[in-house]
């Protein structure tokens, strides 16, 4: 209508190619709790290994929005959706079907708000085991967002509930809302990990994290599981869609093997810490929410900066490190293979190089893949349903993405692979007199 | 306690349940820690909240995600809708060997699958939910099966009183046992 005010904007967004949002939704944009996510690096320092991966938590939670409420609109639509739990789906159009919508792409859209400068790379920096979680709940709760929940007349608890799910609210959420919080935050196929897989590869240049996203999200579907007397609804697919969830499954495998845990990328994540450490007042990130709103990646970058080329400064060694690419160097990376001869093994081989080296030289970096998500359900051909990891011989064989790696100090690594070396010797000696 | 206690805990209890006639499921596993930690009071450090069965910890599942990673337990499938049972994987003796804190426990978490070993994921859902309610020191005491029925509204009252029963007598036989419940759960 010629005059009239323009309701439904776009964004331009190079995975999904258009992201349509309403006014409201605009509006949460403009804030500026939103508009800090710009500065916020999607892989924090991920951008020194592969340099394109520079993009920010901004466009990441625009296209988490998108792909939420196109999994919404495919799993509600009553003409796919199981006999068994129509009456627990709100009708398209009603009241509550509109709402429960909205509020779903609010806390998509809202649910990074929380993250710290880099994102996850210095999380365990925020004082009392709080989580960037935390963070985001009080921000949609906070006076800062207030105004656009009471414009649309939706509950800042319900886009909360949504944003951060069962695990980090603080009052149990329905079965519906446990539901909506999986779509987006679900460890199978929620829209965030669709998201970040997409746009992560896309940034860094690696083909590693694509996958079938739209054939997968077409074959979504809401399921029953009765367990006991209880029927709850879960997030399972159509048996048509399984192959595009098992790349995915891979995907996000071979994403965390190449580019998440790639180790130069890990070592970057350890030094800003140290770097952090010093710089931050206590050695911790406020829990306060303005100086939370304050602080991005460009001011720590800016003060790393500085530092670097301060000698003086107490956070001289670490920002140098980052700055001049003088990062500790990996010398070992203890394998599954090496476990079997000795579970112990990376303890072993650190204590051994902490003992020659000095334990200040040495940095013991481990991680286990929490939640593989490979075991949800799928309604098979015969109308029936069963366990993805039964039906898919393939995603029994996604391994539980498993890291430790032993770093040094760049002035000690010649020497300390020697040690390395030695180390591995007396490891094959142990394996052959096992046999 | 740390995480290679935890998972000593986590493997016994397991065996335990097995022991007294469970399959052990994630589910089994979760409430039995619950009780085993809140009212037996083994420090086990989970986070717990209500969830789609109860009390559930995610930090728990996260747990067990790792020990599946380290070879301590392996994943068995089961047929839908259960979850998949937890058997030992290859490098529970090791750890068995170079933990002690199972050891230190070992009354309480024998107590507890003698307890629940023969319980189902329905019953373990009740039981854990009656202590999770009787917790919440915003609820009366006289008002505590009703809380559990609005929280869980496929539990039918006489099925809540029935669970708040048997908590008490678990309650009960711990004291006699010399187990000391935890004293905020005794009210």
């Amino acid at each position: 209508m010629p005059g009239a005010a323009k309701t439904l904007h776009e964004i331009r967004d190079p995975i999904h190619i258009f992201v349509r949002l309403e006014s409201s939704e605009r509006a949460v944009v403009n804030s500026g709790p939103y508009q800090r996510l710009r500065y916020i690096h999607q892989l924090a320092m991920t951008y020194l290994v592969y340099p394109g991966a520079s993009h920010s938590r901004f466009e990441h939670c625009l296209g988490v929005m998108e792909l939420a409420s196109r999994i919404f609109d495919v799993v509600t639509d009553q003409r796919t959706v199981h006999p068994n739990i129509s009456g627990s789906i709100p009708l398209a159009n009603s009241f509550e079907y509109k709402y429960w919508r909205r509020v779903l792409r609010m806390a998509a859209l809202c649910h990074d708000l929380g993250h710290l400068p880099f994102s996850h790379a210095a999380e365990d920096m925020l004082p009392d085991k709080r989580t960037h979680e935390d963070i985001t709940l009080d921000i949609i709760r906070g006076p800062e967002m207030a105004q656009i929940w009471k414009d649309i007349l939706i509950s800042a608890a319900d886009v909360g509930k949504l944003a951060v799910g069962p695990k980090h609210y603080p009052k149990p959420l329905s079965d519906w809302e446990t539901l909506l919080s999986e779509i987006i935050i679900g460890d199978a196929f929620g829209a965030d990990r669709m998201d970040y897989l997409l746009r992560d590869s896309y940034h860094a240049g690696v083909s590693y994290g694509r996958f079938e996203h739209h054939r997968l999200i077409d074959t979504m579907r809401i399921l029953p599981r009765q367990e006991t007397d209880d029927v709850l609804l879960t997030l399972g697919i159509e048996q048509g869609g399984l192959q595009s969830a098992e790349s995915l499954l891979w995907a996000r495998y071979f994403m965390y093997t190449q580019l998440y845990f790639h180790p130069v990328r890990r070592i970057y994540d350890f030094h800003l810490k140290q770097f952090l450490m010093e710089w931050l007042p206590d050695g911790k990130f406020s829990l306060d929410l303005a100086d939370h709103l304050r602080l991005t990646d460009t001011e720590v970058i800016s003060a790393m900066r500085t530092a670097a080329s301060d000698k003086s400064a107490p956070s001289h060694t670490p920002a140098r490190r980052i700055m001049q690419r003088e990062h500790f160097k990996r010398v070992a990376e203890i394998t599954d293979a090496d476990r079997d001869i000795d579970p112990d093994a990376t303890e072993l081989l650190s204590t051994e190089l902490r003992d020659v080296f000095g334990p200040d030289a040495v940095f013991t970096d481990r991680y286990t893949q929490k939640g593989k998500g490979i075991r949800f359900p799928v309604l098979t051909r015969d109308g029936g349903i069963e366990w993805s990891t039964v039906l898919s011989a393939t995603l029994k064989q996604v391994p539980t993405f498993t890291v430790e790696y032993v770093f040094v100090d760049p002035s000690y690594s010649g020497d300390a692979k020697r040690h390395v070396a030695v180390f591995r010797k007396k490891l094959q000696e142990k394996r052959g007199k096992s046999k | 306690m740390t995480a290679k206690d935890k998972f000593a805990v986590l493997l016994d209890l397991a065996a335990g349940l097995r022991n007294y006639g469970s399959w052990a499921g994630e589910t089994h596993v979760q409430k039995a820690t619950y009780i085993l930690q809140t009212l037996l009071g083994v420090p086990t450090g989970f986070q717990f909240v209500l969830y789609k069965h109860g009390p559930f910890s995610f930090d728990l599942r996260e747990s067990l995600s790792q020990m599946e990673a380290d070879r301590l337990i392996e994943l068995e499938e089961q047929p839908y809708p259960y979850g998949p049972k937890l058997a030992e994987g290859k490098a529970a003796p090791h750890l068995r060997a170079s933990t002690q804190s199972a050891q230190d426990f070992r009354k309480q978490i024998a107590f507890v699958s003698q307890m629940l070993g023969n319980a189902g994921v329905a019953d373990l859902e009740r039981i854990a939910t009656a202590l999770f309610v009787t917790l919440d020191s915003a609820v009366a005491p006289e008002d505590r099966i009703q809380e559990l029925v609005e929280l869980k509204p496929h539990v039918q009252p006489a099925e809540a009183k029935v669970a708040f029963a048997r908590l008490e007598e678990i309650r009960t036989s711990a004291l006699n046992a010399g187990l000391r419940p935890d004293v905020n759960a005794r009210r």
